[in-house]
């Protein structure tokens, strides 16, 4: 059985990975309950997100191109 | 039955969408099939924005908690001020009779009751921490603006306590226009006082 990555599985690997930080990053925030916790949210983990998104949306555009 | 705490359900939501995340960054081949790339979009797009609104939405109504509002250093004084053991204390008056939701004291009363004020506390309050962790804290801590009396008069107006005061029908105009001041002119001028707290007593609330 060939297990080997496509291209686009591939693809997916950055943007996963982005994603569990920012997601990582939201759930310490969550756990966290001072006034530097909303930074870390919006600033750290909405980062994370957006470039985890992006790459994501980016990398099924791609593969279709 | 206790139910689970929308917080509680937000962290489930996040362990279930890395779980998923990272089950597609491992095992990539999952996403050859076409459940599997509906299950990919699931994990890589629709949780992950679910989950960043919702945690928006968390952060901003815990922002709006006394706790929260109490937890830096600097406001513990104005903290204390609210278990004053004096009613002309007009802050101590209100949450100790909860007049105002106790759990939201500071959010209730320092908020804009306008189009977008509640934006505009969140804005100010990133001003807070901008100060706290790298900014200098001033010695005397001021509003950034005056008091405005339509903060007090979003619970008082149409109040029949408020309304039966001779006073204030009297001057009511000057109260909404703002030429007088709830706070500071003359009438209701004993607001948190810090400077004054190692003079007077406290009140312990019973538990």
């Amino acid at each position: 059985m060939n297990i080997e990555a496509t291209g686009v599985q591939r693809s997916l690997r950055l943007p996963g990975i982005l994603l569990i930080l920012g997601l990582a990053t939201e759930l310490i925030s969550l756990l966290w309950n001072k006034p530097l916790a909303f930074i870390l949210f919006a600033f750290v983990g909405g980062v994370f997100f957006l470039a985890g998104i992006l790459l994501y949306l980016f990398s099924l555009v791609s593969a279709r191109a | 039955m206790h139910l689970p705490t929308p917080g509680a359900l937000l962290i489930a939501l996040l362990l279930i969408s890395v779980i998923l995340v990272a089950m597609i960054v491992f095992r990539p081949a999952i996403t050859n099939s076409r459940e599997g790339k509906m299950l990919a979009f699931l994990a890589f797009l629709i949780l992950p924005v679910l989950c960043m609104f919702w945690g928006a939405s968390e952060h901003i109504d815990r922002s709006k908690q006394t706790q929260f509002c109490l937890s830096c250093h600097v406001m513990e004084p104005y903290g204390k001020s609210l278990y004053v053991d004096d009613p002309a204390y007009v802050p101590a008056a209100h949450f100790q009779n909860h007049r105002i939701p106790v759990e939201e004291a500071c959010y209730t009363c320092h908020t804009d009751y306008a189009l977008y004020g509640g934006l505009r506390a969140k804005m100010e309050g990133l001003q807070h921490i901008y100060v706290q962790y790298l900014g200098t804290i001033p010695k005397t801590i001021t509003l950034f603006k005056p008091f405005n009396n339509r903060e007090c008069l979003h619970c008082h107006l149409g109040a029949r306590s408020f309304e039966s005061n001779p006073i204030h029908m009297a001057i009511m105009d000057s109260i909404k226009s703002n030429q007088m001041s709830c706070v500071t002119s003359g009438c209701h001028d004993t607001v948190h006082n810090v400077a004054n707290l190692d003079h007077v007593k406290f009140w312990s609330p019973v538990q």
